[in-house]
Parts: C-alpha cells; structure tokens; sequence
C-alpha cells in the first residue's frame, strides 16, 4: 500500500517548523517539501547582517542536509507550485510534473509589495526577502556608496542601520501618509525618524514619488515632490503580501492571505495554511490576522503540522505577537496586493 | 588541488544527440584551453534505444581519470537521466528540460528523485530548439548553451567546434545549430547563472603546442600508420571497431590496406602471412575475437613469426560486457596458449602511450620475431584526452628486423639458438636463405624434430629471447618520494591514472605512499618491481577485475600478501575510491 504523502509547500520559518512535527505525528508518511527558492532553510532575518558583511552565508543556514534525510523528508528545493487541484488533491509544479499528495500545508510566506507609484519602476528597485536578494545586494553594495531606502517596515529599519555599519550614505524616505506599520502612529514614526537621524541617515517625509531614472550604470535619480535625489541604488522596504496567487482557482478561501480557522485548516479537509500567507481567525479581534514575524511562523507552523497529523490544537497567538500601536492591537494584513 | 574540476555528464537516449553534445563539449573546453578527459558509455545494441552518457572531466590543470560522480548533469531524457542520479555529486548541477510536451507524474520524473541541495537548473530546451530553429532536433545543442551559459563560459570555442562539425551539411544546417546552442546559452546566462559559480580560469592556450582531442583508438590507428603499417586485418568488435575504421580511411591514402576478414582466426593467420612474408601488418580485437587467436599465437610463437595484436579489453568472459570497460585478459594474454608459449605483452596507461607502445609494439615484434600484443581496454580506447599531437621521432620508427648476413648464405640457420635467442630472420624466396617455417617444433635449420635435447635447446631459446626483450621494453616508473614507504600502489592499463592521481592527493595529505606503473607485462622488470616493494610496508593493486590477475603474476615479489583492490564493476576506478583505500592502509599501519 502506497505511504500516505503530506507536503509542505515553502522553505520558510513556518514550514521548517512543520517539517519535523509531521514526521514525529505521522512516522510512516512520506513528507515532502517543496520550496522555490534553490537554497535549504535560512534566518531570512538574518539577511540584513549579512549583507552587512556581519555573518558568513553559512550562518544564515539553520539545520544541514543530514537534518532532512534523518528524518526521512524529501527537500525539493528550486522547484515551483503553480497550481493545485485540491478536488484531486494534485498540484502542478512549474515544470508540469503531477504531485499527488493526502495533505498539505501551505506555507509560503509573504512576498515584497510594491506600491504604485513605485511598481512602474520595479527593475531599478530592490527588495531583501531572499538569499539572493541579499547577494544582489552585496555585489552592487561594492559599486555604489549611496542608498535610497524607501518605505519604514521593519526590515527597512534593520536593514538601514546594517548599511550605515558599512560605510554608506543613507537616505531614508519616510512615508508619512503610508498605511503600514509605523506609519500609522505619529509617536513611532517621529522616533523611528529620530533613531535613524541619529545614525547617520537622512530621513526625508516624502510620500509621492515621480519618477526613478537610471542615469549610469551606479547613479539612479529620484524625482519626488521633496525635490530631486541621487543614490546609487533603490531598496524598498513596504512589508509583505501573501503569497498565495498561485492558489487563484483552486477553491480555497483566500481574502488577503489563506482564511484559515483557529486550527490553521482551509475550507478544505487535511489542507492548513500557516505562517505569514494565512490569514488566522482570532476571537479577540473577531477577525483574521496575519501573522508576522519569524517566531509567530514557526509557531503556526507547529501548530498545522500536529493538527495535520490528527491532533485539535488551537492557536494561541499572544497578542504581543500582534503590533499594538497606541495600545490598540493591530491588523496588519490590511493591505491589497499591488 | 585543481582550481577547476568540473565533471559534466549528458545524459539521453541513442537518438537524442547525447553524444554529440559530450563531444562538442569536450572540443569547446579544450579550444578553451582546458584539459578535458572524455569517456562515453552507450548501450550495446546498435541504435534505436538504450541509455546514453558521455562523462566529460574538465579542469585547469592535467587530468588522468574520472572521478566516479559528476557535477553537472545535462539531461536530454529525463527516463533515462534518473539511473545517473546516484553519481551526482553533492550540490550537482541538473539541467533538464522544465517545459515537457506532457504532464508527467512524479513517479517518472527526475526531479522527483534528486537529492536536496541538488540545484535545479530548468530550461525550456524543446521549446528553445523549435523557436530557434523550427525544430526541436536541436534539443542537444540547446541544452548545452544552457549549460555554458550559466557558467559563463565564452561562447566563441563551442561556436568555432559546432561551425567545424555542421559545416560541411550546408549553412541551413549550420545556422540552425548555432541557433539553438544560442538560445540555450541566453536563456542560461540569463536565467540560470546565479545558480551556479561561473568556471574561470582556463590554461593560457598560447602557452606550449597545440593541443588536439584524441581517443585511445584514434591514437593506436595513427601511431600504425607512423610505424609503416601496410595491411590491416581484422573483424569487426567493440571497442577495437574505431581502429579499423580509422585505418580503412587512412591506411589507403598510404599505400596501405584494410581487409575485413572473415572472423579473428583468418585476421590472424593473415597478419602471421604478411609478416612471413616481410610485410608489416596488425590486427585489432577484444575478447572472444582474442580467444580465437590462441592457436595461430602459438604459431607465431613457434614459427617466430612477428605479429602486432591489439587487445582492446572489455567486460567479460564470453560476449560479456561489450560496451563496459575491464581488465581481465591479463591471464589470457600472458599464459593464454598451450605449450610453453612466452609472448611479450605490453598495456599502456593514456592516450599518448596509445601511440607510443603501438608504435614500440612494431619494432618490438620485429626485432624479437615474435607476437606482441598490446593490452588497451574499453575506457582507454574510448576516452578522449586533449594533449599535444603524439609524434614519433626517428628511431621509434626504425625497423630492427635482424637479417642473415652473407656469409651464411647456402648454410643459413633460421632458428639458430643464439646466445639473445634471436635468430637471423630472412625474407621468404631470398636466394641461399629458404627455410621451412613450420608449428612443429623444430630444429635450427627448421627441420620437424621432436628429440629431447631438441625441444629443450628450441624452447630455451624462445623463452631466452622474450626474456632479453627486456631490454626494449619500457621499465616500470615509480612516482614516490624518497625512502619507505607506507603503502605502494602498483597498478596497469588505464586504472594507472587513477591511481596516480589517488597518490598525488595521499602526498598533498602528508602520506608516505607511492606509486609503480608497470607497462610491460610479459616479460617483467622483476628487479625493479622487487625493489620498489621492498621499500613499501604495504602493496595495494587495484584493478579492473574480479580476482587480480596482476596480482597473481606479481604479487610473489613481495615478501607478504599485497592486497588487492578488484573491482568487475565495468567502470573505471574513481581516484577517490583508491585514496580512501590508501587512507585505510596508512591508518591501519600507524596504529
């Protein structure tokens, strides 16, 4: 008789979690792990020190190769889900190969959101959610001495001060009229501006930006209503979306992210979603969140893999893992996908 | 340790262009200025289906074996790319085609099955063919500017070597491959090099000569024609086939012929005739076409007759293995004859020795009157190398047949038992200088004799002059440092260069071990071999057979059991396999 097979799609915090729980939950499964990106789990937060040049690449990686194969799951890494069919409990690998599967959690995380205007620009602008992202990074990093950052999440803050340690001129576009985290509170924007003023960034309020131009190959300028700025390279920093658009048709409730119950499963049987492309129910707000942050991922990602394997675990999310602003608990999911 | 040590495998179907690939790549990375070693492995039935890789080693410094996994795998077939999964490397490259004509399930799909930390490099390839190219038949080239993309290797060299290949089929043909290679080089550069380091760092190719691809075969066929070959015979089989057809191109346009005759036993009676009759000649065989040789050897032997056999080893016994690469005629070369049959037997170790030890093999048979057969095998004669175009000088090539003198004409002994064993040898029909040349033992004049004292006097003269060939023949080298040794490691044929680079690495390690290539087979440098074990705690002998026939015939030399490494796996000996082997020994020494 063929092994039951549950699969895990992403490589993140959430699924890395998950991995292992479902192998203690269910021994004699076959456990599969599909992730896009080419590279075994890593820290993403740490990526700012690494481009920093503060750890080694090797730091960023968590648990070795050994770590899966001990454990009898199947990495496939560099391999994309483009679609599944939950009907026929089948999903569709980018390079048309058919993945039959008993049970799946989702757990593909967030990607970069781009707003408009910025969007029309989005090859002069870079982002840091990945690996390679951060070798993107490293490289131009030895070719420019100036970076725009543009956007105040809190990878951007992180992300700043790594740059500022190696020397860079920083210039810190600060959205006032931004609709996320800190710009929905006067008190911490005016602080978080102060924190980076008083390393060595400048901070600019500048909500409208014109338009980028690539004037050399190490020069992009920058027209906005504040005036017209240089830098030698463009990042944006305006949180994360979910990344769930593979899953348009497939039947499952997705609003911003994955609707899932206060048990991580979908509308669908044996299909949880977990991690920061789950939208999860709360009673307190009496409505979904989504989570952020690494260790809410992994926490939900325990939770899906023993609820996959048949246990009734609730989550518990602390509301301190939600982002209180002016002592009111905050939905962070409130944004649509550019 | 090489900067670059890449080894890249195509893998496909018969039909798909596989080797085709591997071939172009070998000559793109040598024009590059590389060193490449190249080896394919193809099924044994003709055409139509059955797996096919070519195992390309590439690297900035000399290379003498292949490794037993690979680092890149360029799969045109995905059915047939999942065997070759076990040889990858760690971290390995794949590319494969991501955009299938079909939905394919994950049972019957190679990346279902790859490793983790195997990194994925998808292309389109049919696709990219047919857009290029209209078609998709140029699949192989597409996947192989796949692969030169993403490890942003230059161009320039694949496009001079496809040019050189499809050029003569007419520019539509042409520019149709060089389309296709192209398109899978953008989509690699572009979409794939951040996957994989670039490979940089080849040799300055204006440093030293010119450097040509050459197989074992290849380099047999144009050291015979060096060596003045005048008539081929020989009966088609794998792996000897390439030499034949070499020579029935060539030997013509040298005033030369190649017979096909009717199966081995003909080819060799034939090659004894020419020989006879003053002309110089050889044959090419493996196995079973060697078995069949064994009576008319004997005859050689007998009747002191010059020969040149090529024994191109493959896996056996019987039909066996015939496209898989063995050493297991050792026996049957040296003892492999009724009577007391003493032959000389000779087995070089490259591509270049190829040349050099045919074109010895000549000069060798003619001055010692006798069959020489060089033992070549599978891997060696298959395999390409990139190195400087083999050339014989003067004296290589200097015939040393040794003639009556005139005095002794009307009172000519053929088979005079001189003090080297070697009698003067007339051409047939020379005036005062006619004798019989017969199987039966005979006596000095040639006469059938079958007395006592006879056949003592005759026999000890044929074993005598084998043993005096010695002297010609190339002594055993040695690669060690100075002093004792804690492990030698004796070794023939093409595992040498395994073996080789094994020990290189042991000394890099700090290890006290050596190295003996013996080349000569029968007879034996006895005293040097006995030497060098001498020096060494231990003797390991690796082979490519199942019971470790160069440790039967060596091994009493040594004052305590060597140990043997015997593989019948039908594959070469990975150097690392043998260095690990080396690293027990040293270890097991010390405690």
């Amino acid at each position: 008789m063929a092994r039951e097979h549950l699969v895990i799609v992403g490589n993140g915090p959430a699924a890395d979690e998950a991995a292992p729980f479902l192998r203690k939950g269910v021994p004699d499964a076959r456990i599969t792990i599909i992730g896009r990106e080419v590279v075994s789990y890593y820290r993403p937060d740490l990526l700012p020190d690494f481009v920093a040049g503060k750890i080694a690449e090797e730091d960023l990686w968590v648990n070795p190769l050994q770590f899966y194969k001990e454990r009898d799951i199947k990495l496939r890494l560099g391999q994309n889900v483009v679609s599944v069919d939950f009907s026929k409990m089948e999903l569709a690998l980018e390079h048309k190969e058919v993945v039959r599967f008993d049970g799946m959690i989702i757990a593909t995380g967030g990607k970069h959101r781009i707003p408009e205007p910025l969007a029309r620009f989005r090859e002069l602008v870079l982002t840091l959610k990945t690996v390679a992202d951060a070798k993107v990074w490293i490289e131009k990093l030895t070719r420019v001495e100036s970076v725009l950052v543009i956007g105040c999440d809190l990878t951007s803050v992180v992300f700043t001060k790594a740059i500022l340690s190696l020397g860079k001129q920083v210039t810190f576009f600060f959205d006032p009229s931004s609709p996320h985290l800190f710009g929905r509170s006067e008190s911490i924007r005016e602080q978080l501006a102060h924190k980076m003023s008083d390393l060595g960034a400048e901070v600019v309020d500048c909500s409208k930006i014109a338009k980028l131009v690539q004037t050399r190959e190490d020069l992009i300028e920058v027209t906005t209503e504040a005036g017209q700025f240089r830098a030698g390279a463009v990042g944006a920093f305006f949180g994360m979306v979910p990344d769930v658009k593979f899953l348009t048709g497939s039947g499952l409730h997705i609003e911003r992210g994955i609707l899932v119950d206060e048990y991580l499963q979908t509308n669908f049987k044996r299909i949880y979603a977990a991690g920061d492309c789950a939208q999860v129910y709360h009673p307190e707000l009496c409505d979904y969140w989504v989570s952020i942050g690494y260790s809410n991922a992994r926490e939900l990602g325990r939770i899906a893999a023993l609820n996959l394997a048949g246990e009734e675990v609730q989550t518990e999310a602390p509301l301190s893992s939600i982002f209180k602003i002016d002592g009111r608990p905050i939905n962070t999911s409130w944004w649509m996908e550019a | 340790m090489l900067r670059v040590d890449v080894t890249v495998e195509v893998c496909g179907t018969a039909g798909d262009g596989t080797i085709a690939a591997g071939g172009l790549l070998n000559q793109a990375m040598s024009e590059s200025g590389f060193s490449v070693l190249g080896f394919d492995s193809y099924p044994a039935e003709i055409r139509g289906f059955g797996r096919c890789v070519t195992r390309s080693r590439i690297g900035d410094r000399d290379i003498s074996a292949l490794e037993d996994t690979a680092n890149v795998l360029i799969s045109l077939d995905d059915s047939q790319s999942r065997a070759r999964i076990p040889f990858l490397a760690p971290n390995a490259a794949v590319f494969f085609d991501s955009n299938p004509p079909t939905y394919i399930q994950e049972e019957d799909s190679l990346t279902s099955l790859l490793e983790p930390g195997t990194v994925l490099c998808g292309l389109p390839i049919a696709d990219l063919a047919t857009e290029a190219s209209g078609s998709a038949r140029g699949r192989n080239l597409t996947a192989l500017g796949g692969f030169a993309g993403a490890f942003g290797l230059d161009p320039a060299p694949f496009r001079k070597v496809i040019t050189r290949k499809f050029e003569a089929k007419g520019a539509q043909v042409l520019d149709a491959n060089l389309r296709c290679f192209e398109a899978g080089y953008d989509f690699g550069r572009e979409q794939l090099s951040d996957r994989v380091p670039e490979i940089f760092g080849p040799r300055n190719i204006t440093e030293g000569p010119e450097r040509v691809m050459l197989s074992g075969n290849l380099a047999i066929g144009r050291a015979a024609i060096d060596a003045g070959l005048k008539l081929y015979f020989g009966y088609p089989i794998t792996p000897a086939t390439p030499i034949m057809e070499y020579l029935a191109a060539k030997l013509p346009e040298q005033g030369g012929q190649v017979v096909q005759m009717e199966d081995e036993i003909a080819s060799i009676a034939a090659v004894l005739g020419s020989y006879y009759a003053g002309s110089i000649s050889m044959t090419a065989t493996s196995g079973p076409g060697f078995a069949l040789m064994t009576e008319l050897i004997g005859l050689g032997v007998m009747a002191e007759i010059p020969a040149v056999i090529l024994n191109a080893q493959r896996g056996g016994p019987s039909t066996g293995l015939p496209t898989k690469t063995e050493q297991s005629d050792l026996h049957a070369a040296v003892f492999g004859g009724p009577g007391d049959s003493p032959r000389i037997v000779i087995a070089p170790t490259n591509v270049e020795e190829c040349y050099h030890f045919t074109m010895k093999s000549f000069r060798i048979a003619e001055k010692y009157q006798t069959p020489v057969i060089v033992l070549t095998d599978f891997f060696l004669d298959n395999r390409v190398e990139n190195l400087p175009m083999p050339k014989a000088g003067e004296e290589e090539k200097a015939h040393d047949n040794l003639y009556p003198s005139e005095s002794d004409k009307g009172n000519y002994k053929r088979y005079a038992a001189t003090d080297s064993g070697i009698s003067p040898r007339s051409i047939p029909g020379t005036e005062g200088f006619q004798y019989t040349a017969t199987g039966l033992e005979h006596t000095e004049e040639g006469i059938p004799d079958y007395s006592a004292d006879n056949h003592m006097l005759m026999s000890a003269k044929r074993h005598r002059k084998i043993q005096a060939a010695l002297a010609d023949l190339p002594a055993p080298e040695v690669i060690s440092p100075d002093g004792a040794l804690d492990v030698g490691v004796i070794s023939w044929g093409s595992t040498f260069g395994s073996v080789l680079e094994a020990v290189h690495t042991a000394h890099e390690h700090g290890m006290k071990v050596g190295a003996m290539k013996i080349t000569s087979l029968f007879p034996y440098h006895e005293d040097l071999i006995r030497a060098f074990m001498n020096r060494c705690d231990e003797i390991l002998i690796p082979e490519l057979n199942f019971g470790g026939q160069l440790a039967d015939l060596i091994g009493r030399l040594h004052g305590k059991d060597v140990i043997r490494m015997n593989r019948a796996t039908g594959v070469p000996i990975a150097p690392s396999l043998i260095l690990k082997e080396i690293e027990t020994l040293v270890m097991e020494g010390g405690k």
